[in-house]
């Protein structure tokens, strides 16, 4: 590199900013805002005034528009990787997603520039692996970075010209931008565009800071800070110094563009799967009868997740049993402490901010509490032994000797006899921890909080009337060993989390008097009779957990149904996974699975998801839907505003149609869209994978969570259909407000289709937004 | 029969854990059969007493763990970390071939038994015995022959764990094997002294560093065999020896359980030990330095070499008290000294144990020390302190220069070899 190409500040760039002044703070808060103003003045300036630092900051915010969000491995939430092109036909999204995302190769210069900024990124988000952490990082990706990159001979190549340019790198990551795009020389209309083929070319980082900048929920307030600013002007900088004629990318992208025009196979294998699932199912749908409300002996609300339905079926058969299916944080929008261990995590969609801190502690008399807070502190210790001699210097030589012969005994049990291991894992940690049930207070919940959640939540379910002496319910999570990949399984609708806690809120709330005798004001009687119980259901083993001591004999009765669910499920699934159990072995199995430290595929997932359908649980439970429905409860009849209704289609719906997009995505390309295998997967700073040696952070569903082998897919990439049994006219009204339907709909993310109730005729909403009947 | 009994226990562990891990890989059956003949190929090298034979079975066994580790050709990642370890294999190869030639020229003998019970080293053999520990550095990955290593990781984790508990202590093997004649060397022992030290320094620092799991375990296993190495270096080949088989245990069971590594949970270590906990500490250390130190049947305040390990173990159990005492360290100080007593006791009794199957060889020859013992032990000593008592600054204004200048270099040393990253994520490849 010569030294023409370095950048050095130009008297008239400082003109326009003033140095002393910290614009950074202003930027983290009014970027949205300011991305519009600048496009409207932008127009009216000339070139060289239009690049104002806030101008920098609407090009960045824009340019991050096309990254879909990654959340960590701690709460892996699924979002569709082409979010950033929902505003754009399915058709035109999927060639463009390609074009960006999807190319065999980069220009080579970029490779050095990738594995420059992998080092850095990895070594910036670790979130606790390395023990000696990157310094300064408290200041800031950027302000932390700049201070220690004059030290990296792989990037400065102990030129002295570049050491000196990088000596002079301004303080404020906006100015840096802006000095960079002011002397690459390529038209101001196409500067965006160069910023964000930054991003795309290593999108699996860019999708963590869009996560951390954007999504970040509780991390929002990260000790280490980033702003999407900062992350660019590292880029940029690194991109100066190894690649000066970056703006190559830009013809190299319009070729790509061309190229991925041309081919359009992938969407006709994804119609054909559609045309011949969405026919026989709405014809089905159509066909089931209605019958009279009726009060069974017992009532069990789900979450709408795919994996509830198959359960639900079993249960169903086993007795007089209505079931329900509700998002499963079940509408108390809540963050959750732990009393012992001081952690919190948000336990509601990611759409949603939590409003409560509600605090768990062990089940119920002070001795017991502080017995376990002490248990814990045990537990604790033990566990700083053995980091202590292993994360230092010189202890660790005698830590393996000390620790070879229980490691290689304890190796060889959990790969010979994952069982046996599992259970002497279990009893060992029981000696020095023993589980404790535990209480929810809901003390920091208002009592009109409470009784809107309450009535909220009823409503929306249609669960106003004929209340069972038994009202269940059951949150859902997974059991997985050594999955990196464990929170992609937990309960979506709680943040990536199980979804005990909030089931026993919400059940804890509905037993309350004053908010039974506030609901009866609102029409809905609760008898005293009835009982709200919470649980959780085992998504991996199919064991449902009841919480709370009820001993009646409705709960008796229920406990030995949901053991008879669960094995009879246990086999169906186990045909899914290509194994065979006689009728009692398959618990014995599912729960072996679910223990075992070599296991790849524990469960299924929500592979195979392909429709929502919105209406009386009647309508489907005629049928068996194998597991690849989100069931939602809705009763128009209660619902003449169409609340509830829109409810249901933004939030839940949105989530299905992202879940959805993630399994379709990650199997048409688990390479671009989807993790890769996990047999060399390596997990980078607790936050992600990266594949090997080092790579991007791989975004999406591991090859295992959606084939079968190598070259088998398991799941069936096809767009999510949403089914409403509900009156056309209601629905109208709704997709006219909301703008997030019209977009859905409109561009072909998802497929409407509608059951009227007078006279069950089904219609399909086309991508002008109308109604046509089908046969 | 040490060396066989760990070869094939890994191998069964890995084999089973494998079993599950890799259902529906196109190459399963593939792995299987080349991990059977690895394994084969291994137990022969390990028990071969000809010459020709175990140089076969070291380039075999070191060839098929190279297909092992690309695993998926298509993947150009993989396929470069395969041809970096087989230019080290190759080079390591050629100096294993070249010091057995030398051997026979000098001593006209191909049985190994026979050989290294040879009255006197001829200037021949000693130049063979330099080209053997270049051997051995290259199949040990010592510095500055470790590139390899680190650029690993593209392998299956199976590969991995096997790797790390398996072929890589070929080096120490071959030390051990030819250690009567390394004994009548001490320069050529000083000299795998000080190269065992400055890996064991660098590896325990680049492993300290690294943001993710798999890097992290290799550096680590860098820097353990840089402490094998020091304690062939100080006569101890018994020590080396126990040392290779528990790491290798210990080292298998974290490559496979490495999924776990973003629920692991840190206890923060973070915290300065007060005057009075660190004295307390360092008396428990002595504590169980004693204990260590009965129970692997040495003395315990030794005048020779078996002295490095009397205070590795006396550092270790300083460390294990620290926690016990972090609170109330008088009180506590009871409870830590029978800890840290126990704690000798089951290090040295693994110790011991090893030592047990090789007593027969007589290869437990403590060699008297000199600067170089003591340079590397202080060494180590400041490395633990440092870690005990000096803290990264978080903000600018308190760091000085040479830690952020620190920082980086240990940062891009310890990066793999360039074409071993997968820097466009579209050129990794599963099939």
């Amino acid at each position: 590199m010569r030294a023409s190409h370095i950048l050095t500040p130009s008297p008239h760039t400082v003109t326009s900013i003033n140095i002393n002044k910290p614009i950074l703070p202003i930027m983290h808060t009014t970027v949205m805002d300011t991305a519009v103003l600048i496009e409207e003045d932008y127009q009216l300036l000339n070139p060289s005034e239009a690049l104002s630092t806030a101008h920098i900051a609407g090009l960045v915010a824009k340019s991050f528009k096309l990254i879909a969000p990654f959340w960590p491995l701690k709460n892996l939430i699924a979002v569709n990787p082409l979010q950033g092109f929902e505003d754009l036909p399915f058709e035109e999204a999927l060639p463009l997603g390609s074009a960006y995302f999807q190319q065999a190769s980069l220009p080579e210069p970029m490779e050095a520039i990738n594995r420059q900024t992998i080092k850095w990124l990895q070594a910036y988000f670790d979130d606790g692996q390395a023990t000696l952490p990157m310094p300064l990082r408290q200041e800031g990706l950027y302000a932390a970075w700049r201070q220690l990159v004059g030290h990296d001979t792989c990037l400065h190549e102990n030129d002295e010209q570049k050491q000196e340019w990088l000596t002079t790198l301004p303080e404020n990551p906006a100015e840096a931008i802006q000095l960079y795009l002011r002397h690459t020389g390529i038209a101001p209309s196409e500067h965006q565009q160069l910023l964000t083929l930054l991003l795309t070319t290593l999108p699996g980082w860019a999708a963590y800071i869009r996560y951390r900048t954007d999504w970040a929920g509780l991390d929002a307030n990260h000790r280490h800070p980033v702003t999407q600013i900062d992350y660019l002007a590292m880029r940029l900088i690194i991109t100066q110094l190894l690649w000066p004629d970056a703006k190559a990318l830009l013809s190299w992208h319009q070729g790509a563009v061309e190229q991925a025009r041309s081919k359009s196979d992938v969407l006709a294998n994804i119609q054909q799967a559609e045309d011949t699932y969405r026919m026989p199912l709405l014809q089905q749908l159509a066909a089931q009868p209605l019958t009279e409300s009726r009060t069974p002996d017992a009532q069990l609300v789900f979450c709408i997740d795919v994996r509830s339905e198959p359960f639900r079926r079993a249960l169903e058969a086993t007795g007089d049993y209505q079931t329900l299916g509700f998002a499963g944080f079940f509408g108390v929008p809540v963050q959750i402490t732990d009393t012992v261990t001081g952690e919190t995590h948000a336990s509601c969609p990611v759409l949603l901010a939590p409003k409560h801190t509600v605090h768990e502690s062990p089940c119920c008399s002070p001795a017991e509490a502080a017995q376990d807070r002490t248990a814990y502190g045990r537990q604790k210790k033990l566990k700083q032994l053995y980091q202590s001699l292993k994360y230092s210097f010189t202890t660790p030589f005698a830590l393996v000797e000390s620790m070879g012969l229980a490691s290689g005994i304890w190796m060889g049990l959990r790969s010979l006899t994952p069982g046996l291991a599992s259970r002497l894992k279990h009893s060992v940690g029981q000696s020095i921890r023993k589980p404790m049930p535990v209480v929810s207070s809901l003390d920091t919940l208002p009592l009109a909080d409470q009784c809107a959640y309450a009535e909220g939540a009823l409503r929306v379910m249609g669960l106003t009337h004929h209340f069972a002496p038994l009202v269940v319910f059951c949150g859902h999570g997974s059991t997985t060993q050594n999955n990196a990949y464990a929170t992609a399984l937990d309960c979506g609708a709680c943040g990536g989390r199980h979804g005990a806690p909030n089931a026993r809120i919400l059940a804890g709330i509905l037993n309350k008097a004053e908010v039974r005798t506030y609901l009866g004001q609102q029409g809905i009687a609760i008898p005293d009779t009835t009982r709200f119980i919470a649980a959780e259901h085992n998504t991996t083993t199919d064991e449902v957990t009841l919480y709370g001591d009820d001993a009646s004999e409705a709960s008796k009765k229920l406990t030995q149904d949901l053991a008879k669910a669960r094995q009879a499920n246990s086999l169906e699934r186990l045909k899914q996974m290509q194994k065979n159990a006689d009728h009692s072995g398959g618990a014995q199995q599912t729960w072996l699975r679910s223990q075992d430290w070599a296991q790849v595929r524990p469960e299924w997932g929500l592979a195979r998801n392909a429709a929502f359908i919105v209406g009386p649980r009647e309508l489907t439970s005629a049928l068996n839907l194998q597991g690849r429905s989100f069931l939602h409860s809705y009763d128009y009849t209660q619902d003449p505003a169409g609340s509830s209704l829109t409810t249901i289609l933004t939030a839940p719906m949105v989530v299905a149609e992202w879940i959805n997009t993630q399994y379709l995505f990650s199997t048409l390309d688990n390479v671009a869209f989807g993790g890769g295998s996990k047999i060399t997967q390596n997990i980078t700073g607790k936050i992600g994978i990266m594949q090997g040696n080092g790579s991007d952070l791989m975004t999406g569903l591991p090859l295992q969570s959606v084939y079968a082998s190598d070259e088998l897919a398991y799941h069936q990439p096809q767009r999510l259909l949403t089914v409403v049994y509900a009156p056309r006219p209601l629905l109208d009204a709704i997709i006219q407000a909301q703008p997030v339907l019209q977009k859905l709909f409109g561009n072909g993310w998802v497929q409407l289709a509608c059951i009227e109730p007078n006279g069950r005729q089904t219609y399909v909403l086309s991508r002008d937004l109308l109604w046509e009947k089908i046969a | 029969m040490t060396m066989m009994a760990l070869v094939v226990f890994i191998g069964v562990c890995v084999g089973s854990f494998a079993y599950r891990y890799l259902k529906g890989d196109t190459q399963y059956r593939q792995f299987f059969v080349r991990l059977a003949v690895l394994i084969g190929s291994v137990m022969i090298m390990v028990s071969a007493d000809h010459l020709f034979l175990l140089l076969m079975a070291w380039c075999l066994s070191n060839a098929l763990l190279v297909r092992l580790m690309i695993y998926k050709t298509s993947w150009k990642a993989a396929r470069s970390a395969g041809l970096l370890a087989t230019k080290n294999f190759v080079g390591g190869a050629i100096c294993v071939a070249s010091a057995f030639v030398l051997f026979y020229t000098a001593t006209g003998e191909t049985s190994i038994q026979t050989m290294i019970h040879q009255p006197a080293l001829s200037s021949t053999t000693l130049l063979a015995l330099g080209l053997l520990l270049i051997g051995a550095m290259t199949q040990s990955a010592i510095w500055p022959f470790h590139r390899w290593l680190i650029s690993s990781l593209n392998s299956p984790t199976p590969v991995s764990a096997i790797m790390h508990a398996g072929l890589i202590n070929g080096g120490g093997f071959l030390l051990a094997r030819f250690a009567p004649l390394y004994l009548q060397s001490p320069s050529l022992l000083n000299v795998v002294v000080v190269i065992g030290f400055c890996t064991a320094l660098l590896g325990t620092l680049w492993k300290l560093i690294q943001p993710d799991v798999k890097r992290m375990l290799a550096c680590s296993t860098m820097g353990q065999m840089g402490f094998m190495f020091v304690q062939c270096g100080l006569g101890l080949f018994p020590a080396a020896v126990a040392h290779l088989v528990w790491h290798g245990m210990f080292k298998a069971y974290l490559f496979l359980s490495s999924g776990s590594a973003a629920k692991e949970k840190r206890v923060d270590q973070n915290y300065l030990p007060s005057p009075i906990a660190f004295i307390c500490a360092l008396l428990c250390g002595l504590a169980g330095s004693f204990s260590f130190a009965v129970s692997s049947g040495k003395a315990w305040l030794a005048g020779d070499t078996t002295l490095v390990l009397i205070v590795v173990a006396s550092l270790t159990a300083s460390q294990f008290a620290l926690p016990l005492l972090q609170s109330k360290p008088l009180r506590s100080l009871p409870l830590a000294l029978i800890g840290t007593g126990l704690f000798g006791i089951v290090y040295g009794g693994s110790v011991q144990l090893i030592t047990w199957f090789m007593a027969p060889m007589a290869l437990m020859q403590p060699q008297p020390l000199n600067g170089f013992h003591l340079t590397g032990l202080l060494a180590l000593t400041l490395a633990w302190l440092s870690r005990l008592f000096i803290r990264t600054p978080e903000k600018a204004a308190s760091s000085p220069d040479w830690m952020l200048k620190g920082y980086v270099t240990a940062l891009n040393a310890s990066q793999p070899h360039p074409d071993t990253i997968t820097t466009h994520r579209n050129q990794y490849q599963y099939q």
